[in-house]
This record gives C-alpha cells, structure tokens and sequence, in this order.
C-alpha cells in the first residue's frame, strides 16, 4: 500500500467532506416558512393570532422551546418547565442552566439563526435594558400587561419583569450559635471567617446587590455606594470575611455558614439543605432592604415566536406566577393578585418577612454604582 | 555510542535507548547508592502526601452523609444522571479527532524544523506558546464573533454553511480546532523532545542515502520510532480535552466537563463525586493506554 | 551541506501547521484587535490606557507576580519530583505518575478549588485537626493561591522535563565520575547545562499557564488576590458589567504583550542554551 496512493485518499476525503459542508443560508426563514410562521415572529399580542386558542395551536404546531440559564431550583423553574411541558405538549430544551445574562446575551448573538438559539430569557434588569437598546427583543405584551405596574415593564413591550426578592442573610444555625439578623450583625467577631458572598459583586448579580444593601444600612443610599464597599472592607479586616464563593457544596461543607443571597434562593436552599445536617435560617437585614427584580424578554430572532409567546402567557397567568411564588419568589403581578385573590395564600404566608414597600434605583444610579464598585472593589477587598 | 573507556564496569550496555528501563548502578556505589534512596523516598513522600490529600478530602465529602456515616450514594447517582453517557461519548470523541488532527500537523513540522527549516524554531516556539497566554474566555470571545459573521454577513455564500456545520451540537468541529490550538504547545514539547532523543538527522540521512522518499522517511523510519512522544503527547491532548470545559461551555456544547459544571449547582455531593470520579476514570484510561503501548513496544 | 532545495522543501512541511494556526487562532486573535481599539464605534486607544491604570494595573503586575513565583517554584519542585520518579526502579511507578501528572495538569477550576478549600479552608479537615485556625492560618491569600496554582503546574512540568531527562545517558554519569567529579558537580557542569532548554521550556509553559489560570482563583479568593483574568471574566460572561467588553479585549491584548515579553527573553536564552547540543 503507497504512501501516495494513502494520501491521495486522505484528500479526496477531505475535500468531499469540505465541499459538503459548504453552501449558502436557505433563503427562506429559519424556524418554518410558512406564512404562520412569520406572523408570529412579529406578533405583538395574542390578539394578532387572533385570540389565545389561535396562539396555542400554533405553539404546539412548533412543538418546542429553547430556555436558557434557568436553573432547576431557582424560584422553582423546574416545575414552571415541567407544568409548561404537561400543559401544551410542547417540549422544553433547558440549555445552559448556570448560564449567567451575560452568557444569554451572548447566546442571543452568536446562535442566530440557528435552530437551538433561546426563544426566551430572562435577565438581570440591567441586561434586558441594554439589550432593548440593542434591539435584540421582540417586543410582545401579554394579556395581563395592564396588571403589571408602571416602571416593571418597557413601553414597547420588548421587556418586563417577572419575580424579583430581598437581599437577605442566610444562616446555618447548626453551626452558628446565633445566627446574625442585620448587617449591623454580621461584623460581630462571633463570625470570623464565616460570611461570604455567591462571588464577586463585579460578577454575580446577588453579590452586587448584597453590596448595595449594605451601603443602604451604612448611611449610604442609591446614588452612593461607597458605604457598602467600605462595609464590607470592614469586614475583612475583622477576618469575618470569607472570600470563597458560596455554592450548596460549601455550605455543606461548613466552609461559608453564613451568606448573602436573594431570599427566594436562601428559602429554596433551606428546603435542600434540611436533609443534609443544615438548618438553614433566612432573614431580611431590616437596615439594608435592597430589592430587585429579574426580567423576561423574546429573541427576535426566535426559532420557535409562537411558542416564546405562549410561554410568556403561561408564566403570567395565575398558574405560572403562583409556581414562582411556590418558589418563594416574588412575582410582579403579585399587587393585583392579591387583590383579585388569585394568590396562593398559604405560599404568600411563607415568604420571608419583611417591612414596607420596597424602593428601586434608576438605570444610572445603578450604572454609576457598577462603575464605582469596578474600579474599587478589588483595592478594598485586598488588602 | 560505543566509546565507553575500558574502566566503566560491564554492567552498563551501550546505546542505551533513552527512557528504557536503567540496568542498574555500578556495584562500588552501593554506600551512596543508599543517599539517593533516600532523597527519592523523601521526594515521592512529600509529593504524595501534596496531591492526594486534598482528593482525599473532596472523597471524604462525598461519602459523609449526616446521621449515617459512610455512603456512597452520591456516586451510584452519577450514572443515573441525565446527560452522563452522551457527554463522556462526545468528550472522548473530541478527544480522539484532536489528537489525530494535532499529530498530523505537528509532526511535520517538527520534523521539518529540526532537519531542513533551523530558522522556523522561533515561529514555532511562539506559536506554540501564544494558545497559553491569550486566556480561554478571550479566544472564546473572538471565535463566536467570528462565528457571528456567519448569519450577520455571510448568509448568501458558501461559508454560512460551513459556519453552521462546524457548530453541530452533536459533534462540534469548532471545538476540535480549539482544542488543537490548546493541545498545540503540549504535543509540539513532547514530540519535539522526542525527536532531539532519536538523532533524527541521522535517521533520515541514512534513509534517504539508502533511496527512500521524504513520505517514506516519515512514516517508516521516524515515525516508529517516536512512538513514547507521540504517546505521550496523545495522552496530554485526551487529558486536555476531557478537562477543558470554559471554551465548550461559553459556546454551549455538552462535553463532560460541561456537564459535570451543569448538576454541581443543585446536587453539592455528586457534584464533587463525579469531579472526583472522572479523575478517577481518565487517569486509570490513560493508565491502560499507557501500558497497552508499553506491551506493544516491549513485545514487537 | 544541505541544498537549498530540500531546505524549501522542508518549509512546506510545516505550512499545513501554520495555516492552521494563522486561519483558527489568527483570526479571532484579529478580531480581538479590532475590538480593543474600538471604543463606542470609533478608532480609540481609549480601553487600551484605561486598561492599564487603576485596578486594572493592580490586577496585571498582580498576576504577573503570581505567575512567576509558580513558575520558578513549580520548575524546581516539578524537576526534583521528576529526577525522583525517573531514576526510580519501579517502572510501574514511572507510569503512574506520568499518567497521573497528565490528568492533574489540566484539573483546575471549581472542583479543585474545592477541594483544597476541604483541605485547608476554614473548616478544612487539615485545619481543623491541627488547630490551625487558632494560629491565624487563612487559605485565601496570595501564598494560598500560589499552593493551588502548584497543583497544577508541577505535573505540568514533571511531563515537560521527563523526556529530557530521560535524555541524559547514564554514560555521561559514569564518565563524570570516572573522571572524579562529584554528584554536584556533575549536575552543575553536565546535568544542568544540558537540560537548560527543557527547563526553561517548562518554566515558560508554568507561567503561562498560571497567567491565564482562573475559575479556580474566582471560586476561591474571589477580588482579594487582584488577578487580570478575573477583571475580563467580570467584564465577558458577568452578571453585572454591561458594555466593559472591549475593556477586556484590551487587557487580554495586555496579557499576550506580557506573554511577549516573557517570550522575548526566553527565546535568546533557549538558543544559546541549546546551542552546543546540536
């Protein structure tokens, strides 16, 4: 057997399979070309499928959707997804559930036109502003858009919010004596080594917010947030800081007993953790009440629009909005609900207790917080 | 290299091919011969004790369950996880096409530097050092723009398709050329390493005085004989492939590791059973390999 | 005398390689250029000087700095463990650790953070059976770090240094100490000398590899050990930053400039090392 004849082989394979891999984009649309295919992909409401019934069947028509970053226990989207799946028979591809909204984002970006791109997302409030003004969302308002009060919704549609919760303090009071209730508390020397954040604030989402929160206990406010990152400077030089980045496995371990976290995670991590030999305790720190919601937006460039649509539908119905309060978040349509009683009663009950209404920063007060904690996070933290 | 002088006892056999089993020392050195008995002992102690306590912590983890004691539930679960089988299939996959395209443009080349090309050495030295500084995330980030072109600015020709078929969830091209670019210094050290061991300019001289063609000296005369390099650096590419999870997971494919990330956020002990467990697993693999071509070299 | 024609032909041999890399890791590496100087749509060297002032040039020489301390140290512990393995009767040993040394090389991120953070962490089980913590014994430092980096740059450097040890012949030892010289002075006049390209090798590829290493330092010491690929990871797949994209891109600009530097150095000093062994 030649070595020329081999490797004349060897590239006639090469070139074949090269060869078929080449070819211009179809030039009809992704994600089905028939017309009804394109009136959902502009469809602003479910009047333009010509009523709710009109929309399902088209959805089911699709038969799937793409979710992404939606992580099983958080506010309970594992049972969002399966009661989804069971109700229309459509199914779900849940990609990239740790994903943060920077990695949807890109996501958006990188798989357009392509068959496994997200329909759906769900993002941090600041991400679904950029990524308006970027004009990456279909703008689509749901039926119960008049219920969702003013300033938790984008005027056109392209975005609005969905749950959100309280920064809270979450305790492990196996190993805690007695666990801290505000932030006052948690420089006490009764903790050293034990308070950490979900990562650093330049990164994740809830340690960003644990910052603002104690900057609002420390007599800081939304425009200032210098107090918190001089709050937590404190902290390290106490020794009560710990640097790690708190993840079930070491709270566990025992390694971060005490955390800073959304409340909705903390009371979904208590539920986990009773089995394990944690008895994990929540509270509201009542001189730092920071609140935040998270956002739903729909790709523009979906590759199933009437599913991404009836999706939306189904989480701000009753149904969908009493799943995520079973997750012990706090869904934006809860106001009106309350008042119609549609709410879960008991699973309202179960909330983490807090006082007042809360009060949100604007999209610049939060932007000029970013810039101050990028450049001064690290140079207080590492000292 | 038969030049010994006529004092060195007999015990030492010429030419001894490099990474052979040694013969032993020559027998009047048997009282120092102790001190560096010793020195390695220390050596291999302290190196031990470093590497495998803090796996013995995260098993320890594993297997302590509150109110019980000792279980190993958490690594009966990782079998039964979703997604297991099919993302250790597509990391060993990966794994094998990386290490075929890798060898296949590297070896040339070295062969190349090393007995015609002199001035090549330092563009290969930087190439081969380059995929080592310029951080995962950043590569990542220029490749998806890149992979961006396809629907923004190439739809109507020929490379839109190309740029869809490489991105195939069920077997990512696009992760194969990355993982080559990553594997590239590795297997370049290892294979170069290999080839200053044989005397490849010898080698080939004499081949080629005998009538072979350049195809004929590669594949016949030094190919054979850098088996252990091309082991070697076989082994590092498979290693790398099956722990590399920032490029795989930021262009959203499920390889192994990926999917070991994906159930660490809600199950705290399987995940760190399976980090542990596929330690586990692709050591003892590349263990079998290993010696599989250990027999193979010592029994042709 | 080689003629020049086998000399050409011998080129081509390597093109296949080289158009590889230019067209794989050349490209996007462009794309990336484009994306440093461009700041809001225009032409700016504007994110190429902020990403050198601030917390941003705290967190380069903060790498930096950490990178070199892991390249020397583990260059040095790598080539004792390595002479120690090699010189070893056991051949099965020899594989083990060859093997093992493959897999650790590339075992890093979360689950290695863990597992020295179960080691020596607060409520590590090291720390708790020596009272450590009672001394004031904290993992999450500078030296911390630099005790995990080892983890994986010392298998890294056993692999590279390995196969050139298994190139110094045991004749050259012999005739050494025929000739009277002592074991430290073999190391020093023969030993050393030869293997001077493969261990600076190593110890470029330790540094490197320490340079871009981070998902183990974000699970572990978070912002208080200041590190360059924390910041472009903060800026890249966060939850927080928006719009710091190209930030990023110029300080990964930063770190390959650095790389360059340390390559710049190594590469006269490779050649003259090896040059008599030619």
């Amino acid at each position: 057997m030649s070595t020329r004849t081999a490797g004349l082989v060897a590239a006639l394979t090469i070139t074949t399979s090269v060869i078929a891999a080449c070819g211009a984009a179809p030039t009809t649309a992704v994600g089905g070309s028939e017309s009804a295919g394109s009136t959902a992909a502009t469809a602003t409401s479910a009047q333009d499928f010509g009523g709710l019934d009109k929309l399902v069947e088209a959805a089911k028509k699709e038969g799937r959707l793409n979710t992404i970053a939606l992580p099983p226990d958080w506010a309970n989207y594992g049972e969002v997804i399966k009661a989804f799946e069971a109700k229309y028979g459509i199914k779900i591809t849940s990609d990239n559930p740790d994903g943060s909204s920077q990695d949807e984002i890109n996501a958006v970006k990188t798989l357009k036109g392509q068959d496994r791109a997200p329909d759906v997302l769900d993002l941090g409030s600041a991400f679904a502003l950029s990524g308006a003004q970027e004009g990456l969302f279909a703008p689509y308002k749901v039926q119960s858009w008049d219920k969702i009060p003013e300033g938790q919704k984008d005027a056109s549609g392209a975005w609005y919010y969905d749950y959100g919760g309280y920064i809270s303090i979450g305790c492990d009071a196996k190993r805690v004596k007695t666990c801290p209730q505000t932030f006052a508390d948690l420089l006490k020397p009764d903790y050293k080594g034990m308070v950490a954040l979900n990562g650093d604030p330049t990164k994740a989402g809830a340690a960003f917010a644990g910052v603002y929160a104690a900057s609002l206990a420390n007599q800081g406010s939304f425009d200032d947030i210098q107090p918190g990152i001089d709050f937590f400077k404190k902290l390290k030089e106490n020794g009560n800081f710990n640097p790690v980045e708190a993840t079930p496995a070491t709270v566990e371990k025992g390694e971060t007993p005490i955390t800073l976290d959304w409340d909705y995670l903390q009371a979904g991590y208590a539920k986990e953790f009773s089995s394990k030999g944690v008895d994990w305790k929540i509270s509201i720190p009542s001189d730092g009440q920071y609140a935040n919601f998270y956002a739903q937006a729909i790709n523009k460039w979906a590759p199933h629009p009437a599913a991404a649509r009836l999706w939306q539908e189904f989480l701000y119905s009753p149904e969908g909005q009493n799943l995520w309060l079973k997750g012990y978040a706090r869904p934006v349509l809860l106001p009106s609900m309350q008042q119609d009683g549609s709410a879960d009663a008991a699973m309202v009950a179960q909330l983490p207790k807090v006082e007042g209404t809360p009060s949100f920063p604007t999209p610049d007060q939060v932007n000029k917080a970013k810039e101050t904690l990028a450049s001064g996070w690290g140079a207080a933290v590492s000292g | 290299m038969a030049s010994l002088t006529p004092q060195v006892t007999t015990q030492v056999t010429p030419g001894t091919v490099p990474g052979a089993a040694r013969s032993g020392r020559p027998r009047q050195r048997s009282a120092t011969a102790a001190r560096p008995r010793v020195w390695r002992g220390v050596v291999l102690a302290l190196a031990a004790v470093y590497f495998l306590v803090p796996l013995i912590a995260s098993f320890v983890f594993t297997v302590k369950v509150p109110d019980q004691g000792f279980s190993l539930d958490a690594y009966g679960q990782i079998f039964s996880a979703e997604g297991f089988g099919g993302s250790l299939l597509l990391s060993l996959g990966l794994g094998v096409a990386t290490i075929v395209l890798v060898l296949l443009l590297t070896l040339p080349a070295a062969v190349a530097v090393r007995l015609g090309a002199p001035g090549l050495r330092p563009v290969l030295e930087v190439i081969c050092t380059l995929p080592l500084v310029v951080p995962p995330i950043t590569f990542v980030a220029g490749i998806s723009t890149v992979l961006r072109w396809g629907p923004d600015y190439l739809a109507s020709t020929p490379f839109y398709q190309t740029i869809i078929a490489v991105q195939n969830p069920d077997f990512p091209v696009v992760l194969v050329l990355a993982y080559v670019v990553l594997a590239l210094p590795f297997a370049y050290r290892s294979l170069d390493a290999g080839l200053g061991a044989i005397d490849v300019r010898t080698l080939s001289e004499a081949a080629r005085n005998l009538g072979a063609s350049w195809p004929h000296v590669l594949l016949r005369v030094i190919i054979p004989n850098m088996r252990s390099a091309m082991a070697g650096a076989s082994f590092l590419t498979l290693a790398l492939v099956l722990g590399e999870f920032t490029i795989a997971r930021l262009l959203s494919f499920q390889t192994f590791p990926n999917w070991i990330y994906r159930i660490s956020g809600s199950q705290a002990q399987v995940s760190v059973a399976v980090s542990v467990f596929s330690l586990l697993i692709t050591w003892l693999l590349l263990l079998a390999l290993s010696t599989a071509g250990a027999r193979q070299r010592s029994g042709s | 005398m080689r003629d020049s024609r086998t000399r050409s032909k011998s080129r081509w041999a390597a093109l296949p390689l080289l158009v590889f890399v230019v067209i794989v890791f050349g490209v996007p590496m462009l794309v990336l250029l484009g994306g440093t100087f461009t700041k809001e749509g225009t032409l700016s060297t504007a994110n190429i000087t902020e990403s050198l002032q601030g917390a941003y040039l705290t967190a380069l020489i903060g790498s930096v700095k950490i990178s070199a301390l892991v390249a020397v140290l583990g260059g040095v512990l790598g080539t004792f463990l390595a002479q120690a393995v090699v010189t070893s009767r056991f051949r099965a040993l020899r594989e083990a650790v060859l093997t093992a040394s493959g897999v650790l090389a590339n075992f890093g991120g979360v689950p290695l953070a863990f597992a020295w953070i179960a080691t020596l962490g607060n409520s590590g089980v090291v720390t708790t059976t020596l009272g450590l913590g009672d001394h004031g014994w904290s993992l999450y430092n500078f030296w911390g770090l630099t005790l995990v980096y080892l983890y994986f740059s010392i298998p890294l450097m056993v692999l590279t240094v390995v196969p050139a040890l298994d190139g110094l012949r045991p004749q050259w030892r012999e005739a050494a100490q025929n000739n009277g010289a002592s074991t430290w002075q073999f190391w020093r006049y023969v030993g050393v000398p030869v293997l001077t390209p493969a261990l600076l090798g190593g110890v470029v590829l330790l540094f490197g590899g320490a340079f871009s290493a981070y998902a183990t330092a974000q699970a572990m010491v978070g912002s208080t050990v200041p590190l360059v690929t924390l910041k472009i990871a903060d800026a890249l797949t966060g939850n927080v930053l928006i719009g710091h994209e190209n930030v990023a891109l110029a300080l990964s600009l930063d770190m390959i400039l650095v790389a360059g530097l340390v390559m710049a150095v190594y590469l006269p000093l490779q050649r003259r090392s090896a040059r008599w062994l030619r």
